[in-house]
């Protein structure tokens, strides 16, 4: 599974980047062509939805998406899938 | 099969009308969320709302819908649970809204306990109409009608609603988004009314004018200033005081009192 922010959608009030334990979502820095700075996604591969969701067949944490406003957030299939070099840090 | 969460949502109508970072499309989220584990069909649900921010809600919902007049979502939603009562109705107002003009129709559906869920998206302000004090306006709070803070006690809904007969009653915010979720369902599990207050954040009118500016600032003095209602009852118990800027959340209510327009298969 991949995350994803639409960026049709995304209005920019950076609550994703308060909520995430991971903190994936970063403030962004450059503007988009709606004139809205929308998050950037620092390693989304980290993310537990994208690495869990297959093997336990539900929504894991997902606070993200609950709390976005905009229903900017969203995980999608990826295809194919590409194993992306996570290195867990213990 | 179940509809799924992208299916409840109205994508034709997206991106929504509500400003950048206002805390109502949090709660429509986590409502669909709620829906979507109850397992409710498209075609059996009613979403019904009256004036304000709030009441723009329904229109990004699948459903039928219900705008209604300023304070009377409740009395047109009565009307369509004596009608239709296999139909799950589902209300969503704001504090202007519920507390303010449509306060007798709120206790009163209270009192009768008729089965439908009440969302509130207390969002502490008159949003809509450029950020006028409401009776949920905290006190010392800057709004365009208390430009020197205001002076009046809020209204506690929750336990308004727990006083006037409802069968659950629960406070949360848009930060706790897990629990909103979570008491949203039992509340739609529940026979009989099941009243949810959802503090919203209100960044345009209401944190501009009290230095919240920032969607984040407001999240940030609900985590602070909210306290769960059973560590409100040990510090009671225990003869502490309680801080005086905080508010309860929690579950305030669950019970079974005998419910009207119950649908019995």
């Amino acid at each position: 599974m991949k995350l994803i922010i639409d960026e049709s959608r995304c209005k920019g009030c950076n609550l994703c980047t308060l909520v995430c334990p991971y903190n994936i979502f970063q403030e962004g820095s450059k503007l988009n062509e709606k004139g809205i700075v929308v998050p950037s996604l620092d390693r989304p591969g980290r993310c537990t939805n994208c690495r869990l969701q297959k093997l336990y067949q539900r929504r894991l944490c997902g606070v993200c998406q609950l709390i976005c406003p905009d229903q900017a957030i969203h995980w999608v299939e990826e295809e194919p899938y590409e194993p992306l070099g996570v290195v867990i840090e213990f | 099969m179940t509809p799924s969460l992208e299916e409840w949502y109205r994508q034709e109508r997206m991106p929504h009308i509500f400003c950048t970072g206002c805390g109502n499309g949090t709660v429509i989220n986590c409502t669909l969320n709620a829906v979507v584990e109850m397992g409710w069909e498209i075609d059996n649900t009613i979403f019904i709302s009256g004036i304000g921010c709030s009441s723009r809600a329904p229109g990004y919902v699948a459903t039928d819908s219900l705008h209604t007049t300023h304070g009377r979502a409740l009395a047109f939603a009565t009307g369509v649970k004596m009608a239709r009562p296999e139909f799950n109705v589902v209300v969503f107002t704001g504090d202007g809204d519920l507390s303010a003009i449509g306060g007798n129709h709120f206790i009163h559906a209270c009192r009768r306990n008729i089965d439908m869920t009440v969302i509130c998206m207390n969002n502490m302000i008159y949003g809509m109409t450029g950020g006028q004090g409401s009776p949920c306006t905290p006190v010392g709070a800057i709004s365009t009608t208390t430009p020197y803070g205001a002076g009046e006690p809020v209204f506690d809904l929750a336990e308004l609603a727990v006083a006037a007969g409802a069968n659950y009653s629960a406070r949360w915010t848009t930060y706790h988004v897990k629990e909103l979720t979570k008491a949203i369902k039992a509340g739609m599990e529940t026979p009989g009314l099941s009243f949810i207050e959802a503090m919203t954040q209100c960044p345009t009118s209401f944190g501009r004018k009290n230095r919240q500016r920032q969607p984040s600032d407001m999240i940030e003095h609900m985590k602070n200033h909210s306290i769960l209602l059973s560590k409100k009852k040990r510090l009671e118990e225990e003869g502490k005081s309680v801080p005086d800027d905080t508010f309860a959340v929690g579950e305030f209510a669950r019970r079974n009192r005998p419910a009207m327009g119950v649908y019995k298969k």
